[in-house]
Formats: C-alpha cells, sequence, structure tokens
C-alpha cells in the first residue's frame, strides 16, 4: 500500500511537468505579451520592462528560468500590478477558493447520497419522481443561472442573505448563497448517479441474502449496500472537482468573493503570464491531488482491487 | 413490418426490432417525449425565424431602452412613464391633478410618439412607437423576443455542430483505437488520460482570451476536447464486440480492417453513439454559455443565450426580465435535451437503467 | 401420514405486474415439508421454484410482485400474518437460504467474518467474539481448512465452491429448522457439485435441518431427496416419493425429465432425450393444462381446461388428464 502511494505520487510528477509546459508554450505562442495593451509605452521603457521581467531572452531559457523558479516554490512577479508576487495573491486568495469549493463538494455528496439513497428505497413513489424531476433540473439549469436567481430572490427580494462579500465583512451567512449555487449541478449528478447504483446494489444477489438473514432495513443499507454503492459516486468525484474549479471561477464572480479564481479571466485578458501560470499550476496540483486521493479512496473501498 | 401471430397457447407473439423496440419504449416516456416536442418546436422557430413577424436582433432603438415586457405598444408605454412621472412629480408638490403644462406636455408627447418614424437596417421607414416587445427590451431598446430567438439560433448551432464533431473524432479514434488496438491504442488513450488530468476549461479560457473571441475559435477550443469522452466510450463497446462471432465471421470472409471498423462495429455501436450525441447537445451549449459568461464567447452584435444571460445579470435588480427570458428560454431547451436523451438511453439500452 | 409436519404451504399464488401483463410465476402451489425431510423441487427455469421460496421468505421484490392468495404455516404460525420484527426472526433464524451463484450471493465489500458474525449475532443473541468462534466451527464443519485465518479474507479470495461452502456455514450458523438450497450447485463445476450436494446431505442429517432443494436437475434430486414435488409453469404438477417419482413417473411432463437424464446404467441410446418446445410464457395464460403443446398425449381437453389433482395412496398427486378416468371412480 505504501509502496503503491509512493508509486502514484512519483507518477504525479510528469503530469504537472506536462500541465507547466502546455501552458508555458501555449501562453506564449500568441502575439502580442503583457505590455502590448492599454497605451503603448515609450521603446526604452518597454525594453527595460522586458528585461525586468527577463523577456529579453530567449523563449527556451526562460522557460528552463521559470521551471527553476517553480521547483524552488516562486512563482515570480506579476506582471500588471508591480510589485504584487503570484505567492502572495495566492495565499491570499487560495484559501478562500478552497472554502467554498469543499463545502459545495461537501454539500453536494451529502444531500446527492441522501437524496439518491432515499429516491432507491422508494422507487417509483412520488418522493422518488419530485427528487429526480429537481435532480435533472440540477443538470440542465447552468451554474451562472441558479447563483443569480438564488441571490435575486434571497438576497435581492426576501432580503434573508447578504448579496455578496466574505467571512470577514459579513459572518458565515455569506457562504450560503454561494456555495448551494456553487454544489447544485454536483448535487444533481451525485444524486442520479447514487440512485442508479443503490437500485444496482438492491437488486443484487448479495442483498438477497442479507435480506434472507433477517438483517433490518436499516443494517442493510448502510452496511451492505452503501459500500459499493458508493463506488461510482467516488469516481465521479474526480470530474467533479475539476467542475467545481471552474464554476468557482463564475461564482467567485457573481458574488465579489475575493478567491483565486475571480481574476483569471481578467488575468488571461491582461497577458500576465505569470499569474496564469500560478493559478493554473495551483489548480492543476489540487485537480491531480484529488484524483490520486479518489483512487486511494476507490481502493480502500473495493477489496477487489489490489495495489501489486 | 411487424410479425404476429398467436402460439399454441393462443397468446400473442411478437417478433420487433431492437429499433421498434426502443421506439415502443421511448412512446411510453411521457418526459422524453415532452422534451423531443419541445425540442422541434424550438427548431422549428429557430428554421422560421427569418420568416416570423419578429423584429431584427441587432435594431437598436434608443429611447426604447429597457421597456418591459408587454402586450401594449411602445407608445404607450413611454406614455405611461412619462404621465406615472409627472403624476409622481404633482404628487410631491401636493396636487392631485396635473396641471396644464404638464397636460400639454403629455399630449405633446402622445402627438410626436404618434408620428416618430425611423428607418430600419431593412431599409424600411416605420413608426417604431407601433412596435410590442412581447418581452421587454435591452439596454440599447433591441427586442429581447428577436435576441432570444436568433441567440437561440446560435447556441443551438454551436450545440449542434460541436455535438457532431466531437461524435466524429470520437467515434472514429475511439472505434479504431479498441479495434486495432496495441500501441496505437496505448498512445490514444495515454493521450485522453492525460487530457482528462488537466483543468481544460481553464486552457480554453486562456485560449480564448489570448487567441481572440470569434466563433471559429470557441469551437475549436470545445471540439479539441470534447471528444475524450466519446472515444473513450465507444472504444470500450467495441472492446467487448471485437471478439463476437459476428465479427469473426466478417474476418473470416476476408473483410479489411476498415470495413470491419466502419460496417460492422460502429453500426452496432449506434446505439450508444445517438445517447451521447443527444447528451452531448446541451453540455456544448453549457460550455459555450459559460465562456460566453465570462466575456470569452460569441460577440457582439451576435447574441447567444449566455450573452444574454450575462447581460441580464448585470442588469437584474432594475430589469429582472433581462434575466428570466433567456435564463427559462435556455434551460427549458437544456431540460428536454437532457431528458431526450435519458429517455433515448432507457430505451435503446433497458438494462443500464439512469446510468451515465 | 407425515409427522411433525413444520413448513405447510396452501394454494400459494404469487404474480407480478409487468408492462406486458400479469406474470402468474406461482399459481397455486401446495406442500409440506416435515421435520428432518429433504423435499425436491423440481422443474425448468421459470416454472416458479425459487418463487415460491422466496414469497415462503416474504423476500419477493414489491411492487411489481404480490402475493394474491394462499398460505403458508410455519409451524402454528401463518407466515403472511407475521410483523416485520417477528418475519426478521425467521429469516436466517428457523429458516436459511443457499442461492444459485455463490460468486454474487456473498457481500464482496464485507469481510466473510463480518457477514457471519453478523447473522449469528442476530439470531443467538450472543457477543461478537463468541459469534466469531461459532462462525469459525461452522466454517471448520463445513470443510474451509484453515478456517481460523481464512475467516478474515474476503469473497474474492475464495473460488466458487469454497464460497457455496461459506453460504452454507452461514445458511447453518444459527441451527435453523429448514434449510432453503435454491439450485445450490447449478454454478458451479460437476465434481464440486457433488462434493457440495453430500455436504448439504450429511449436515442435515446431523443437525436435522429440514430441506427443501429446489433444482433443475432431477440428477441432483435422486441421489438426496425424500420427497419429490414437480412444477410446470407454475404449479406443481406431480408429487411422490423420490422412488416413486423414478421407478413409476406418472405425469408426461416427469416422464419427459427421466428420460432425459443421462444414465450410465441403461444401454446406450442414440440420442439423448429432450422435450420438444419450450416452456410456455406465463403471461396471460389462457385456461388449459399448459404442458398440452409439448405433450405427447394431449387431447382436445387438455386445451381447455387445467387437469384436477388425481391421488395415487398417500404420497402420490398428479395433475393430468390421463388419470381423469381414476378420480372419477373413486
Amino acid at each position: 500500500m505504501t509502496k503503491y502511494i509512493i508509486r502514484r505520487v512519483l507518477g504525479l510528477i510528469p503530469t504537472i511537468f506536462i500541465i507547466i509546459t502546455i501552458c508555458f508554450f501555449f501562453i506564449r505562442l500568441a502575439p502580442g505579451g503583457p505590455f502590448s495593451s492599454e497605451k503603448k509605452l515609450p521603446p526604452q521603457i518597454l525594453k527595460n520592462m522586458q528585461k525586468k521581467y527577463h523577456m529579453d531572452q530567449p523563449l527556451i531559457v526562460q522557460y528552463g528560468q521559470y521551471l527553476v523558479d517553480v521547483l524552488r516554490g516562486d512563482l515570480g512577479p506579476s506582471y500588471k500590478y508591480k510589485d504584487y508576487d503570484v505567492n502572495y495573491f495566492i495565499k491570499q486568495t487560495l484559501p478562500k477558493s478552497m472554502l467554498l469549493g469543499g463545502l459545495a463538494l461537501l454539500v453536494a455528496l451529502i444531500l446527492g447520497i441522501g437524496t439518491g439513497m432515499i429516491s432507491s428505497l422508494k422507487r417509483n413513489s412520488w418522493i422518488d419522481y419530485s427528487s429526480m424531476s429537481v435532480a435533472v433540473i440540477g443538470i440542465s439549469v447552468p451554474l451562472f443561472v441558479i447563483a443569480p436567481i438564488l441571490m435575486y430572490i434571497f438576497a435581492m427580494k426576501l432580503n434573508w442573505l447578504p448579496v455578496a462579500g466574505w467571512l470577514d465583512d459579513g459572518g458565515a451567512k455569506t457562504l450560503v448563497l454561494p456555495v448551494l449555487s456553487l454544489s447544485a449541478p454536483y448535487f444533481a449528478m451525485i444524486a442520479r448517479l447514487s440512485r442508479a447504483s443503490f437500485l444496482d446494489s438492491l437488486r443484487s444477489d448479495y442483498i438477497r441474502t442479507a435480506r434472507a438473514k433477517g438483517l433490518k432495513t436499516s443494517v442493510i443499507m448502510f452496511k451492505h449496500v452503501l459500500k459499493g454503492a458508493s463506488l461510482p459516486v467516488v469516481s465521479y468525484l474526480g470530474p467533479a472537482f475539476s467542475g467545481i474549479i471552474t464554476g468557482s471561477i463564475v461564482i467567485e464572480q457573481i458574488f465579489r468573493i475575493p478567491g483565486l479564481g475571480r481574476h483569471f479571466v481578467q488575468s488571461a485578458f491582461n497577458r500576465d503570464y505569470t499569474m496564469i501560470m500560478g493559478t493554473v499550476i495551483v489548480y492543476s496540483l489540487i485537480l491531480v491531488f484529488m484524483n490520486f486521493l479518489v483512487d486511494i479512496i476507490y481502493g480502500y473501498l473495493d477489496p477487489r482491487i489490489s495495489y501489486s | 413490418m411487424e410479425m404476429e401471430h398467436y402460439n399454441e397457447l393462443n397468446q400473442h407473439v411478437k417478433g420487433v426490432s431492437l429499433w421498434q423496440d426502443a421506439l415502443k419504449r421511448l412512446k411510453k416516456n411521457r418526459m422524453a417525449m415532452f422534451g423531443l416536442y419541445i425540442i422541434i418546436f424550438y427548431a422549428l422557430i429557430s428554421l422560421m425565424a427569418p420568416i416570423l413577424p419578429i423584429y431584427s436582433y441587432k435594431q437598436q432603438v434608443l429611447n426604447h431602452q429597457y421597456l418591459p415586457p408587454s402586450f401594449k405598444t411602445a407608445g404607450q408605454l413611454l406614455y405611461e412613464k412619462k404621465s406615472y412621472f409627472l403624476h409622481a412629480m404633482a404628487a410631491k408638490e401636493g396636487r392631485t391633478v396635473l396641471n396644464s403644462k404638464e397636460k400639454k406636455q403629455l399630449s405633446d408627447l402622445k402627438q410626436s410618439l404618434a408620428v416618430e418614424k425611423k428607418k430600419l437596417f431593412n431599409g424600411k421607414t416605420v413608426l417604431v412607437n407601433q412596435r410590442h416587445y412581447l418581452l421587454g427590451t435591452d439596454s440599447l431598446g433591441r427586442d429581447l423576443l428577436a435576441r432570444i430567438i436568433y441567440g437561440g439560433q446560435v447556441s443551438m448551432m454551436i450545440g449542434l455542430i460541436g455535438a457532431l464533431t466531437s461524435m466524429f473524432i470520437g467515434v472514429v479514434l475511439g472505434a479504431l483505437s479498441g479495434y486495432i488496438g496495441g500501441r496505437f491504442d496505448t498512445l490514444l488513450m495515454r493521450f485522453v488520460d492525460i487530457m482528462y488530468s488537466l483543468p481544460y476549461l481553464l486552457l480554453v479560457i486562456i485560449f480564448m482570451a489570448i487567441f481572440g473571441r470569434n466563433i471559429a475559435n470557441l469551437f475549436f477550443a470545445l471540439a479539441i476536447v470534447s471528444w475524450l469522452t466519446v472515444a473513450r466510450v465507444v472504444r470500450g463497446q467495441v472492446l467487448s464486440l471485437k471478439n463476437s462471432e459476428f465479427i469473426e465471421a466478417a474476418r473470416a470472409s476476408g473483410a479489411g480492417t476498415g470495413r470491419i471498423v466502419f460496417r460492422h462495429l460502429i453500426p452496432n455501436t449506434s446505439g450508444v453513439i445517438i445517447v451521447y450525441t443527444t447528451l452531448t447537445v446541451p453540455s456544448f451549449i453549457m460550455l459555450e454559455a459559460f465562456l460566453s459568461f465570462l466575456g470569452l464567447g460569441v460577440q457582439a452584435p451576435f447574441a447567444s443565450w449566455g450573452v444574454l444571460i450575462q447581460n441580464g445579470v448585470y442588469a437584474m435588480t432594475t430589469y429582472p426580465w433581462l434575466l428570466w427570458f433567456p435564463a427559462i428560454a435556455m434551460t427549458l431547451f437544456l431540460f428536454s435535451m437532457n431528458f431526450l436523451g435519458d429517455g433515448l438511453r432507457d430505451a435503446l439500452d433497458p438494462q443500464s437503467k439512469n446510468k451515465l | 401420514m407425515k409427522k411433525d409436519i413444520i413448513l405447510k404451504v396452501e394454494g400459494l399464488k404469487t404474480y407480478f405486474n409487468t408492462d406486458e401483463g400479469v406474470v402468474k410465476a406461482v399459481d397455486g402451489v401446495s406442500f409440506e415439508l416435515s421435520k428432518g425431510e429433504t423435499l425436491g423441487l423440481v422443474g425448468e427455469s421459470g416454472s416458479g421454484k425459487s418463487v415460491s421460496n422466496l414469497s415462503i421468505m416474504s423476500l419477493i421484490p414489491s411492487p411489481p410482485g404480490k402475493i394474491m392468495g394462499g398460505k403458508v404455516l410455519f409451524g402454528d404460525k401463518s407466515i403472511f400474518d407475521l410483523s416485520e420484527e417477528e418475519m426478521r426472526n425467521i429469516r436466517g433464524g428457523k429458516i436459511g437460504m443457499i442461492f444459485q451463484d455463490p460468486m454474487t450471493s456473498l457481500n464482496p465489500f464485507l469481510r466473510i467474518s463480518t457477514q457471519m458474525v453478523e447473522t449469528i449475532v442476530l439470531h443467538k443473541k450472543v457477543s461478537k467474539h463468541e459469534a466469531k468462534k461459532r462462525a469459525i466451527e461452522m466454517l471448520d464443519l463445513v470443510g474451509i481448512p484453515k478456517a481460523y485465518d481464512r475467516i478474515n479474507d474476503y469473497p474474492h479470495q475464495f473460488s466458487g465452491g469454497m464460497r457455496q461452502r461459506v453460504m452454507i456455514a452461514m445458511a447453518l450458523s444459527c441451527d435453523p429448522e429448514v434449510l432453503i438450497a435454491d439450485e445450490p450447485t447449478s454454478a458451479l463445476d460437476v465434481t464440486i457439485q457433488a462434493q457440495i450436494l453430500e455436504l448439504i446431505q450429511s449436515l442435515s442429517k446431523k443437525l436435522g435441518t429440514a430441506v427443501i432443494m429446489i433444482t433443475h436437475d432431477l440428477g441432483v434430486v435422486a441421489g438426496m431427496c425424500d420427497n419429490v414435488n414437480v412444477m410446470y409453469a407454475g404449479r406443481i404438477v406431480e408429487k411422490g416419493t423420490n422412488d416413486e417419482i423414478f421407478a413409476d413417473p406418472k405425469h408426461p411432463y416427469t416422464q419427459g425429465l427421466i428420460k432425459s437424464v443421462p444414465r450410465l446404467d441403461k444401454p446406450k441410446q442414440k440420442r439423448l432425450y429432450s422435450i420438444e418446445g419450450q416452456p410456455p410464457n406465463v403471461i396471460d395464460l389462457p385456461e388449459c393444462c399448459p404442458f398440452f403443446p409439448r405433450c405427447e398425449f394431449a387431447m382436445d381437453k387438455c386445451k381447455t381446461a387445467y387437469p384436477p389433482v388425481t391421488k395415487f395412496g398417500d404420497t402420490r398427486e398428479v395433475s393430468c388428464w390421463l388419470y381423469e378416468e381414476k378420480t372419477r371412480g373413486e
């Protein structure tokens, strides 16, 4: 097991390397640069600026330099916000994004699995039909529609919750709407997935055996069904993480949350190379690590998977 | 033709093909049929948009900004607005009736509204204030109904063409990968795995921001990533079919790789392909809308549902209809596509009820 | 007369409502089981053997299944009148069950120890520790080598035959009065089949457990059952003791079944006999003997009405129009 984990962690390194490389050249491929927009700079200043950020050197040298910096944990200075480095920016914003995303995923998991479980037990009842219809709505309505609509109803019309803000200036209430909106699509997917897999499990021979042994429904559900039925949900967690990351970009904009994703699009427009790279690297690390975690959990849940 | 006969026990025996059987199951699924009708309705509206009596999606009538949805004419709405404003002013001064100056203002307005003409894009000159804006107007005085319909055209086109392109790439690569196997398969699946572990939407965002926001780029950015899942699914199907007797038979009778893949394997995975196409259309529309929402999608004067929703979000506090109508239009369509996709899956593959 | 009847099924009817119509999977089945008896229930797949026994345990998935009539008496209790809790005490505690496919009947996600201990704790009201001791004893008894170590393994670490042994150990761990074995050997290799059958037989004799052996294979029944019931299309068409059924099969269907068992002690036939045709679809079955399309003695009568039960002595019953004369005579 330990061996497997070490091997997997080592396996993550090339993935991260590929991501950095693709991103680096991808961004530099495009015409223009961070200083080419806005007003035109005098040639001498432009030259100095480029020199300051080592942009006068050949691309491959810049790439090598960047790799060394990243290995040392230095993501470089921002090109757009002078005297403001990417590490500091990430340290400020990442915890907020992680809290938002983590809570959203947790809510989606608990509500989703719960709904799926009840739906499968009460199959073809009105509870089943209505919760599955809600789930299809959750899948069909995009995040950027759900969020404004929730905001319009609960913040603007009913005044129950704040329109925007973050913990330090509005308390825990500010989290409710962003977390709910961000979790909605994943709640819906997880509810549908777990309903289907609970149904599969309930129909299986080993559940028939469990019933024939005289076990209670609750014991059957939590001890015999849950473990096997949660496997498809666990494999869905990978795509869900990735979706929550992109979703948080939208949510942070709508609710003006000072997170990592809020300025991502703006940085891309600004060609703020280091900022974009830094953000993508952090997101990729999270994603890759989460996928790794999912594999470990999967292996833990399913004894048939061996690590040799 | 449907075979029909009765056996010795006088029981009705029917022989139905896979497709007839699927169609029967689909027809029984009320939500899927509802979805199908809605989709047909949307398609008809989109196709007939040029001959329908709707206004231009880019015609700006500047004094018709932010008119609320109504059955009344624009002139009536403007008149009521002015009248409401004057009454409010009068009430401030403690009067319940308007003075003669104000009355004159109103009647003048009525006069001018009735005769004001404007030259439109199509060269015609019309009485603009006789226009009806059923769903209201936006910040530039454009008809929201027209914008939703034409925006829908764009969104649906992107969804359809995108789904077909990614299907085509995914099916061909997936089928070849599954059938040929070996190094080609390993390489392709390795590539798919790496693409999966990339936060590709972030790359798409960067791509759009850096390479310019036009429909072709958008399309390219989405198409290069969306075939992955299809390729994987089709590959799986092909792998399971590859060693079946009918493929052995085809091989034994001398059919080449191309013939086996395109004449035998792909047609036998058509159920899966149809289902995935149906489900890819809404996901493409969503992706486009997502990018448009971030300001990276379709650019003015064109619109898509995503663009309209983005505009609506910024105006929702005071002009909520700008959010509601595009949101409803888009959601209803996505809803229908998803229901139809689910229905098709259940109909074509009753074993895998509600699986992904 | 039979003594000490512990399980009595009377006119059991279990139907399933499907899109195609009502499936009368079990349509009026009656039989008795006395203490220590081994009863064989034989029939083709779809004849209602398994459904009858799942009905006895109230394990029919509902909807779509529904018990439409009849009674099941376990001792003096009517099973359909019991509360869910009382029913749970019977399942696993008083009636144990083993199923066809040992590969899927054990929960792949839980250790054998977990699965066995939970049953013993539930029905024997003992501590976990004692339950585990009991479980190891049982595994020993069914012939699992190194039971003490292997009890902590997961099902996938056992072979098919070993898993079926585990199932038997689990089903018998709470000293049930009845063991229902639903095709316990159909999914196993032929060599393993004989071992498992012998195990069931010897254990049931040793523990005094009555066994209902459900099978489509007359060969299985011949070796080990006291009495045999033959089922066709949801009903029992012939009952008798083991010897009676094999020596003198009366129903044409039973005759066909016996003829189609390959035998070593008879001169080699040119070709093994097989009953022509398919078992009927039990949806919307008209009033008739459902076997008539496949029956070589079919008469006009067979097409319009189900034959009454004809009794031969205490132990034999046949439902076939061929023996109608005798019924009328009595």
